[in-house]
């Protein structure tokens, strides 16, 4: 017990000691995790979109294929970026292995499918009258997947929310593409496993407090906006 | 430009299986049956949204409506053009649901909602109009309003329209098909089809009809009577005599008059009973007659009240040969 309070002593000793390098992590998460959850919803979004709609056997490949990719541990997907990106592999020669550009690709990597998933997960949820009377519409691809998305609006939130929740927890990723180097791609998660393995308890544990919190205000953002989507119906 | 067309699905035609529809431009074939006949499957495969049929040029509206996200006017302008839109708004108007084009869609009740999407069917530009029970959420008090406009924006363009329901048949459409179990089982003008059914399948189906089984004991030429219950009943029919038939003619052509000495006219079959049974069925009056077997007539909620057409009035019952189908049992 008294171990477990001393723990936390520090935690919020840290905590409210706030410096300078920890302010340079929690910067580096937000970039990040953040520059990756656009990229993954950028793409996984109208993937996922373009997915549900399609009508074939194609539809099925596709979605096992992202059912997959929602399931690919992060450590794998960083090995696999590692290797295109290792000084004599395919995209050696751009020199971006052990920087933050490096990382944002590997949990981009992470969050596409995850929103694709998600996404395709709530037009399929649909009625089967919707997709009847959007057939009956006659408009053209994009205009279809144009309604389709402002129908699943509160889907295409959740897909928002599922692909940061993955990113800004993942570790595996960001350690084999990043480094962790300090001051350049340290991490909260990277942050907390370095601290734990020197026993500075106190310190992974205060990481992981901001961790949290950060996670909580994104997220409480995002549920705001699939409330305030829901009042508009 | 006539289409025929077979309609088969699935491949093995388990759900539908129909040689030779005949759709005529200019003219709306109401295609009629109980719920679960493979209405539906057909007009989806002429509409293309079920794959396998031969998809027709046309617009088509959904037997459940879906009204996306959005104002009811974004809802009915989408896939028109600029021109559509302004058409599918004086039908709107029309339709009285104009008013509600500014709200949320989510809001409109299920009768308006489908009037929303009829309007935005009906402005389409496509040679054939495919409607999927279209009054089945309107009032009884708008249904007759709804119709008319219906009819009006079909603009002389043929149209398929599927309904169970006997009077929207009746209202809607020049033709009829009936389709029971996924079959084509008779086609022709409505009002050949609901007063003279080619089976007992058909009667059944059409509702209100008169199905009498008896003996066949004459034939001349065209024509059959048969005994029933201590009624000859002639009719349109070549069963040898003595074997057993049955008499089908619908509700609709038995015509009543008050007592047992009406009505001298050239009715072959006059009948005379008691009433026994008086039920109101839409904008109609169903009559049970006992007349020795058991007849029903459909009269008009005026003539019910001038004939005092009650339970345990006496009344003489004609229905003309022609209208009379006799067939082997």
């Amino acid at each position: 017990m008294d171990f477990l309070v001393e723990v936390l002593g520090d935690a919020l000793e840290a905590l409210f000691g706030f410096g300078s390098e920890l302010r340079q992590v929690l910067g580096l998460t937000l970039v990040v995790s953040l520059l990756a959850t656009v990229f993954g919803v950028v793409v996984g979004v109208p993937l996922g979109t373009w997915v549900a709609l399609r009508r074939t056997r194609v539809r099925t490949a596709w979605l096992v294929a992202v059912n997959i990719g929602m399931g690919v541990p992060p450590v794998l997907a960083g090995l696999a970026l590692l290797l295109v990106l290792w000084d004599t592999g395919p995209l050696g020669g751009l020199g971006l292995l052990f920087t933050p550009a490096a990382m944002v690709a590997a949990q981009t990597m992470l969050a596409i499918p995850i929103a694709a998933g998600v996404t395709a997960g709530a037009i399929k949820g649909l009625p089967p009258a919707a997709s009847e009377q959007l057939a009956a519409l006659a408009l053209s691809g994009w205009e279809r997947g144009r309604v389709m998305l402002v129908e699943v609006w509160p889907g295409v939130v959740a897909a928002v929310a599922a692909a940061f929740g993955r990113v800004v927890s993942e570790v595996g990723a960001v350690l084999v593409v990043g480094g962790n180097i300090v001051g350049e791609t340290r991490v909260l998660t990277t942050a907390i496993v370095q601290e734990t393995r020197q026993a500075n308890f106190g310190d992974a544990l205060a990481l992981g407090l901001l961790l949290i919190i950060l996670a909580a205000a994104v997220n409480g953002f995002l549920t705001w906006m699939q409330l305030r989507s829901g009042r508009h119906e | 430009m006539n289409e025929r067309l077979d309609l088969r699905f699935p491949a093995d035609g388990s759900v539908l299986s129909i040689d030779g529809l005949e759709l005529r431009s200019g003219e709306r074939l109401v295609v009629f049956g109980p719920n679960g006949a493979g209405k539906s499957t057909l007009l989806r495969l002429l509409a293309g949204t079920l794959a396998g049929g031969p998809a027709l040029e046309a617009a088509y509206l959904p037997q459940r409506p879906y009204l996306f996200r959005g104002s009811a006017g974004f809802n009915m302008g989408l896939g028109l053009s600029a021109e559509e839109a302004v058409r599918s708004r004086q039908l709107a108007d029309r339709l009285g649901v104009g008013e509600l084009l500014i709200y949320a869609a989510s809001s409109l009740s299920g009768g308006e909602a489908q009037r929303v999407a009829l309007a935005r069917t009906l402005a389409r530009p496509e040679p054939w109009v495919l409607l999927d029970e279209p009054l089945s959420a309107q009032d009884a008090r708008d249904r007759m309003k709804v119709a008319s406009v219906l009819i009006d924006g079909l603009g002389g363009r043929g149209a398929v329209i599927v309904t169970h329901d006997r009077e929207e048949a009746a209202v809607l459409g020049d033709r009829m098909a009936v389709v029971v179990n996924g079959h084509l089982l008779q086609e022709g003008p409505v009002a050949e089809v609901f007063s003279l059914p080619l089976s007992d399948e058909v009667a059944a189906a059409v509702g209100i009809g008169n199905v009498i089984d008896g003996v066949v004991i004459e034939g001349e030429g065209p024509l059959n009577s048969l005994r029933a219950g201590g009624l000859t009943i002639w009719g349109l029919g070549d069963v040898p005599a003595g074997n057993p038939g049955r008499a089908v003619f619908g509700a609709e052509s038995v015509t009543l008059f008050r007592g047992s000495d009406g009505a001298a006219g050239s009715a072959r079959n006059r009948w005379v009973g008691q009433v026994t049974e008086v039920r109101q069925l839409g904008r109609l009056v169903e009559i049970v007659i006992d007349a020795g077997v058991r007849v029903v007539a459909l009269v008009t909620p005026g003539s019910q009240e001038v004939l005092q057409l009650q339970p345990g009035a006496g009344v003489t019952a004609t229905v003309k040969a022609a209208a009379v189908r006799v067939n082997p049992t």
